[in-house]
């Protein structure tokens, strides 16, 4: 995700917005007047804004709900393998315990449920950074200037069809851009 | 922009300041050279911090011996501390997991900062049966199942004290990412700002490149709310587990089921005082009145009150089993705590934490910045006592009268517990020095909520009829900024 094509384009044509709200109507606009949205860069995240543009949801709740899972699982095998189950393969230790059955499930509930836990907390975040290619040492793609502080920037792609500049820079100018300008990709 | 002003809600950012001088702000105290002020507490904190590591260095050279403890009462200042600090934790996880699931929208300001404290108190928390085990270093090996030699001879998973320690470690862990996934737009935001060549190395590598692109946001949003869907349940199963460790036991004082919502109930309790006292200094000393609001003040008195409430049933519903169980000894406990020779401990634990919270009721009262310190610093004496009185007074009269005994700390345990105070206001201050203290991007999403956002949620008294924003007050408000 992070090497990008080589059939995508350099150049993007920005507009920038001052407001939430500005940017929301702008984008929901250039949608319906079919001009292709490369993305949107907001200091936070806008309501309505993933509908405007046309993201899906995202799908990391199954991830989520699989490392779960996996994290079950594992706790499941360790703690009845270390505990009870006796097998050619390997030698369980059962513990006399006051007197305690050797597989009792209620008892082992507290770790089955912190290790499912750990495994889609831990997981899902490395998973949301792996999605969006994010780690230490990255740059971000394009350097819009105030973007992370008061800055809204709606990113136009030039290559896509149905671009065309004047229509854009006329309809941004409607939904109150404080500036419209080129930008090169890094 | 005409926004329409509710006054029955009021606003969560007062004075509805641009954008920019919402990073400004936040961004001031990291960016310039810290105050005398701070200099000054910081001397102090690390004070104690170091004492506390002489402390800790001479226990682990002289051995436990150095502590008060003796063979009726086994447990002493080390548990007490130990759930007292990880008590204090919970409400960073009830304000950052609980309150964004309940959409309150009020603990933005406050959440950062309650995570941080969190992550601090934890590791206070997880020092002492640390220091207790006598031989730290072989932590790891002694609770972690791993393949051994001994047999192989492993962990046993039918004993709390191993929940606990799978508790506590994912606890810490899934706050730090919690915290960590919150921070990064925030890094970002610093990156974007550094001048200085190592500042922006440090936070462009903290940052992780997030550019604020809104196909990141939407993957973001989701996984935000996951991990505050995984942290809810998690914080209470935290105390729940620690519980445990004294409830799963046949000493009488212990030996009771209501000790899982009771201690959760406490750790929230606790938790949202030491967020109240941190907050009342921080918000002074970085000057962001407007963003830390005497409402986020005030709705956190009332949680402490709510709490204190609920702790002081589970009292009540301690005496009230142990005369209806009809159990001599459970009884007699109970007898002992009010009445015996440590009842100075139970009454501090009671009038701190049941009677004194009841001052909340006045709404002058809990508007009151020096009245909410106070009772912030009491309702933490009040909750130390609360798990002194638990561990010790039920140890001290066992069984046998011929082994009852009285619980001297010695000094060891006492800077012990002080170095733990210096480790956790020494993090919390270099925190608001090198992180942003206040969520900058969460701020400025709910900028705008009570100014324009309010009438669309339910309003108990906006059913004017045909979904009108609530226009019919006047918009007197000072704060119509745009």
């Amino acid at each position: 995700m992070s090497a990008p094509a080589a059939a995508q384009p350099s150049r993007f044509l920005v507009a920038y917005f001052l407001d939430d709200d500005g940017i929301l109507a702008a984008t929901k606009a250039s949608r319906g007047a079919g001009l292709p949205i490369f993305d949107c860069f907001t200091p936070f995240p806008v309501h309505g804004l993933d509908a405007a543009q046309g993201l899906k949801r995202s799908f990391l709740t199954y991830v989520c709900f699989g490392l779960a899972l996996l994290g079950f699982l594992i706790s499941l095998f360790m703690q009845s393998y270390t505990q009870a189950i006796e097998t050619p393969l390997w030698s369980g230790w059962p513990l006399i315990v006051g007197g305690k059955p050797f597989l009792p499930l209620t008892s082992f509930v507290p770790v089955l449920f912190e290790m499912s836990v750990l495994f889609a907390g831990v997981g899902t975040a490395l998973a949301l950074f792996a999605t969006c290619g994010l780690y230490p040492g990255k740059k971000p793609r394009f350097s819009l200037p105030g973007t992370t502080d008061d800055r809204f920037a709606l990113v136009l792609d030039p290559a896509a069809a149905g671009f065309d500049e004047g229509k854009a820079r006329d309809l941004c100018q409607r939904h109150g851009a404080a500036e419209i300008s080129w930008i090169e990709a890094n | 922009m005409s926004a329409p002003t509710s006054e029955l809600r009021q606003p969560l950012v007062l004075g509805n300041p641009p954008y920019h001088q919402i990073t400004d702000e936040v961004l001031r105290p990291m960016e310039q050279w810290p105050s005398k002020l701070w200099w000054g507490t910081f001397a102090v904190t690390a004070t104690w911090l170091v004492l506390g590591l002489v402390a800790i260095a001479w226990q682990q050279y002289e051995g436990m011996g150095t502590w008060g403890l003796n063979k009726t009462i086994g447990w002493g200042f080390d548990i007490t501390n130990f759930v007292f600090w990880v008590g204090i934790g919970h409400a960073g996880t009830l304000i950052s997991a609980i309150l964004f699931l309940f959409r309150q929208k009020w603990r933005t300001s406050i959440n950062r900062s309650a995570e941080a404290m969190t992550l601090f108190a934890v590791i206070c928390a997880a020092l002492f049966p640390l220091i207790h085990m006598g031989r730290p270093w072989f932590g790891a090996i002694w609770f972690l199942p791993y393949p051994n030699l001994r047999g192989p001879l492993w962990t046993n998973f039918r004993s709390p004290l191993i929940w606990d320690f799978f508790a506590i470690s994912t606890y810490f862990t899934i706050s730090a990412v919690f915290w960590f996934v919150g921070l990064v737009p925030d890094l970002a935001t610093v990156r974007d700002r550094a001048k200085h060549p190592i500042r922006k190395i440090v936070y462009g590598a903290l940052s992780l490149g997030w550019s604020g692109s809104n196909k990141h946001w939407v993957h973001y949003e989701t996984v935000y709310m996951l991990l505050a869907g995984l942290s809810t349940p998690l914080v209470l199963s935290v105390h729940t587990i620690v519980s445990t460790d004294f409830a799963t036991s046949v000493i009488p004082g212990w030996h009771a089921t209501i000790f899982p919502p009771y201690f959760v109930a406490g750790a929230i309790f606790s938790g949202f005082a030491m967020v109240l006292t941190l907050l009342i200094i921080a918000r002074k000393v970085l000057h962001i009145e407007h963003l830390i609001t005497m409402k986020h003040l005030e709705n956190m008195c009332l949680i402490i009150t709510a709490t204190g409430m609920m702790v002081g049933l589970a009292y009540a519903t301690e005496f009230l089993v142990s005369w209806y169980g009809g159990s001599n000894y459970e009884g007699f406990c109970f007898y002992n705590r009010a009445t015996g020779p440590m009842a100075w401990s139970y009454w501090i634990m009671v009038s701190c934490n049941v009677i004194s919270p009841q001052v909340f009721w006045f709404k002058k009262m809990r508007t009151s910045i020096p009245v909410m310190f106070v009772m912030s610093l009491v309702v933490n004496v009040g909750m130390w006592f609360e798990r002194f009185v638990i561990i010790v007074t039920s140890l001290h009269r066992d069984y046998l009268p011929s082994s009852w005994a009285m619980y001297s700390p010695t000094w060891v345990e006492y800077i012990t517990l002080l170095g733990t105070f210096g480790l956790f206001f020494s993090a919390f201050l270099l925190f608001t020095r090198v992180l942003p203290a206040i969520a900058i991007a969460e701020v400025k999403s709910i900028k705008k909520f009570a100014h324009k956002g309010a009438h669309g949620h339910a309003e108990p008294a906006a059913d004017h009829g045909g979904g009108v924003p609530a226009l019919h007050h006047a918009p007197a408000a000072p704060h119509q900024g745009v």
